[in-house]
């Protein structure tokens, strides 16, 4: 039998080992989520300029998010931006999988091609978009042009410059958003559907009323995901528009490291950090409300 | 005996001699050589001490390769220059986006990773208000560097490699925007008469206006003038936002809005700013009018130039698809690569039109001229090498910056378009302009008549009696950009002209008031040469 004093030596021990675990994680947190969010959020008070005294400015630099034209504008891109590229890539998502969810030949293979848009760098896939979106001579338009002698101006005019952002966004995101609808679907169980099958014929009636409903949680965090992610687009704009024709692609990410890192306004960039914070806090909050209602 | 004996002290005194004096000949990546005099390489070379054995330096510069422009010539050197001085050159490439807040980070952060940067000449304002980069006046006299030579600068360059009297880099590219044109074409009888039938009246070659230019322009655009089985365009421009098209707009206006006088005054020779109080001049009506005649002349080109950059553009004149272009020297210079170009021999080139309506902002309304008011121009980078004043090399920095300046390496740049250094000093003219001679530039790939053009169009630019004011002032780049921007929403019809430049107006006050207006109009009344 131990005695008490190696018991509690074993115990401290034990805890010690705990926290040598939780420490580098402590540490990263730390470091590189607390002190950054604590440190902006005091620099949003000041008008600092590196390498001169920053100036205590109160609430100015939130006064002048009220004021600025161009947050107006950068934040109406994103906002039509995270609205269309989501849903297109949530809704693509949910038929890629179904179609997947089947039996089919050569299914693994098409999986693996599918998802691999994944794994490419977003400012290379902005750069590809470049050379694929090209207006004299470049593919697309090689192809329109042949067949239908059409020349789309896609990164000179403000509409189709969206839309090609919108496509490559579109092209890379969708294959996440079904691999996981996929892993949902996949761990449905079949008694269900067994049952259901004796009740209705209709595949639409058999996805409304059961796969959709037992994969709403799935969905949900997708949805989550792409949302946050969407708002934070900064990679392909910058490499295939820079934020251009004009102003027209100048999405909220785009502007802030502008007004930051280029112009060195760092009081104002964290004013606007702030801003597409709490905005990202209150559209997930609102999810995670409804996350609950369905769980509930 | 004895006379054996004078005559072998007589070889070793003229060997030692010879050694002393001796010509050295150094050859570059290319395979290259070029043989300099001791005077021209200076005494660290030529005394072999190597003084920077151990010594490691680091350049920032545009990326673009050791073919790039600008970042090519350091390439090229780089071998020659440390096994003479026994120093090692770090080349940092760093895309044109991205130079300026990196070098700005550097030393607003006394961070010090950089030894020097290949900069643009309007980041100077900030660099030299904030004491960022180190004068090299006292370098330029001493023997032991290399020896160039700032006399053959015209006015209009040497403002923008110092201030005030002040020095802070030695010579290397020499930016503005002429004007090329196809000559062939222009020339063809034919053409000429359906353009007099059309138009009324015969066009100068080289347009001497702006409205003459958009006449042919627009006579030219949109059918196969040049029997390539495709329709062809009258101009070509590089208006892609973040890619350097404002500096089109820059140069194309100036004739518009500037009203040439005696001195700098508050109405005479001024362009961005009001130079009493700072207010922003882009919003005048001479600039309105001159971006509504640049939206007109951009529809006598391709429409997919507003998203176009420098090298697709300049490919497009390159491969013989537009009649017109205004852009910097690598033009004339690319033209000469047959690999390329299809218009070798073909070229024209000559300084920039002029208006006959210039606003005059004292009367409130456009005044006629007999002759057309043309300005010359150092619109772009006139990139150069400045030393930093966190580096602990400093005269290690100027040598490299001082050797890429000597007359023969700086001669061989601009012979070569892909260095990125165009012509500005005078011994890279011809005669009577000149020392350059036209068999070199021949025997360096120039067609004669276009490498004649190409020169005399240079010298008029920078020795043009009037030249157009530069932006040196701190964030100079924030007020480029916000002028970039904008220029692109009325490019592509997000804004009229005038909806336009009332934004830059806006967003410049913005950029003033967070400077310092004081501080800025200051910096601004000593960059133009302004005095009450």
């Amino acid at each position: 039998m131990a005695s008490p004093e190696r018991g509690m030596a074993m115990s401290l021990k034990n805890r010690s080992v705990k926290y040598s675990f939780i420490l580098p994680a402590m540490f990263w947190v730390l470091a590189f989520t607390i002190f950054p969010l604590f440190y902006s959020f005091g620099l949003s008070f000041f008008r600092v300029r590196l390498g001169k005294p920053a100036t205590f400015v109160g609430l100015n630099n939130f006064a002048r998010l009220l004021q600025d034209y161009k947050l107006g504008n950068s934040l109406r891109v994103t906002l039509l931006y995270v609205a269309v590229t989501v849903s297109i890539q949530v809704i693509l998502g949910i038929l890629i999988a179904l179609l997947f969810h089947q039996e089919m030949k050569g299914k693994s293979i098409f999986r693996a091609l599918l998802i691999l848009p994944i794994f490419c760098t977003p400012v290379a896939v902005g750069y590809l978009g470049l050379t694929v979106f090209y207006e004299e001579g470049g593919p697309i338009n090689s192809i329109l042009m042949r067949l239908f002698d059409l020349k789309i101006p896609w990164l000179s005019h403000p509409f189709w410059a969206w839309i090609g952002v919108l496509l490559l966004d579109i092209w890379q995101w969708t294959p996440f958003c079904f691999l996981v609808v996929l892993a949902g679907l996949q761990s449905l169980p079949e008694e269900i559907y067994d049952a259901a099958y004796i009740d209705s014929s209709s595949e639409w009636e058999i996805f409304r009323k059961i796969t959709f409903p037992m994969i709403q949680p799935v969905v949900i965090i997708v949805l989550l995901l792409r949302l946050i992610e969407s708002f934070k687009i900064f990679d392909v704009v910058y490499s295939l528009t820079g934020g251009g024709p004009g102003t027209a692609t100048e999405v909220y990410s785009l502007y802030t490291y502008r007004t930051g890192l280029k112009f060195f306004d760092f009081g104002y960039a964290s004013a606007l950090g702030y801003l597409l914070l709490a905005m990202v806090m209150v559209i997930v909050n609102l999810f995670f409300r409804r996350v609950r209602q369905v769980y509930e | 005996m004895r006379r054996l004996l004078w005559i072998g002290l007589s070889v070793f005194v003229v060997l030692c001699l010879s050694v002393v004096y001796a010509d050295m000949t150094l050859t570059n990546a290319s395979g290259e050589s070029i043989t300099f005099t001791d005077e021209e390489l200076g005494t660290i070379i030529t005394s072999g001490e190597k003084p920077f054995e151990g010594v490691t330096i680091t350049i920032t510069v545009n990326q673009g390769g050791p073919k790039g422009g600008i970042s090519g010539p350091l390439y090229e050197w780089r071998d020659v220059w440390e096994k003479l001085t026994g120093a090692k050159l770090n080349i940092v490439e760093i895309p044109y986006a991205e130079h300026y807040p990196k070098v700005m980070t550097d030393l607003l952060t006394g961070t010090g990773q950089y030894d020097g940067f290949m900069i643009g000449s309007d980041w100077m304002g900030e660099l030299v208000a904030g004491e960022y980069i180190v004068p090299i006046n006292d370098y330029m006299k001493d023997p032991r560097f290399p020896k160039w030579d700032p006399d053959s600068l015209p006015p209009s360059i040497r403002n923008l490699y110092t201030w005030g009297d002040t020095w802070y880099g030695p010579l290397n590219d020499s930016d503005g925007q002429v004007l090329y044109y196809r000559k062939d074409i222009l020339m063809n009888p034919d053409y000429q008469a359906k353009f007099k039938e059309k138009y009324g009246y015969e066009y100068s070659v080289p347009p001497k206006t702006w409205n003459e230019l958009y006449d042919i322009s627009e006579f030219f655009n949109g059918w196969d003038w040049n029997n390539d089985g495709e329709p062809d365009s009258g101009i070509v421009m590089h208006l892609k936002v973040g890619a350097q098209g404002m500096y089109h707009y820059a140069s194309l206006s100036a004739p518009f809005c500037i009203l040439p006088g005696e001195k700098v005054d508050k109405y005479h020779n001024v362009y961005w700013f009001d130079p009493e109080d700072m207010t922003p001049l882009i919003n005048s009506e001479g600039h309105v009018k001159a971006l509504e005649f640049q939206l007109k002349l951009a529809k006598t080109g391709p429409d997919a130039q507003v998203a176009w950059s420098l090298g697709e553009a300049w490919d497009y004149f390159l491969r013989g698809k537009a009649v017109f272009t205004f852009s910097w020297g690598d033009v004339g210079s690319l033209v000469q690569d047959e690999a390329r170009s299809k218009i070798k021999g073909k070229m024209g080139a000559s300084i920039l039109p002029g208006s006959l309506e210039v606003y005059d902002r004292s009367q409130g309304k456009f005044v006629t001229f007999e002759t057309p008011n043309v300005w010359g121009n150092t619109t772009g980078g006139s990139w150069h090498g400045v030393i930093s004043a966190l580096s602990k090399n400093p005269e290690a920095v100027y040598h490299l910056l001082a050797f890429h300046a000597t007359n023969k390496i700086s001669l061989w740049n601009v012979q070569r378009g892909w260095t990125g250094v165009d012509p500005g000093a005078k011994f890279h003219f011809l005669p009577p302009y000149g020392t350059a001679s036209l068999d070199d530039y021949v025997a360096n790939g120039f067609n004669p008549d276009d490498a004649q053009e190409y020169l005399k169009a240079y010298y008029d630019n920078f020795f043009a009696p009037n030249i157009a004011p530069y932006l040196r002032i701190p964030g100079g780049n924030e007020y480029w950009v916000a002028l970039d921007r904008h220029l692109s929403e009325a490019y592509t019809g997000q804004a009229s002209a005038k909806e336009a430049l009332d934004r830059v107006a806006r967003d410049w006050e913005d950029i003033t008031n967070r400077y310092g207006r004081a501080e800025q109009l200051k910096v601004y009344q000593e960059s133009i040469g302004y005095t009450k």
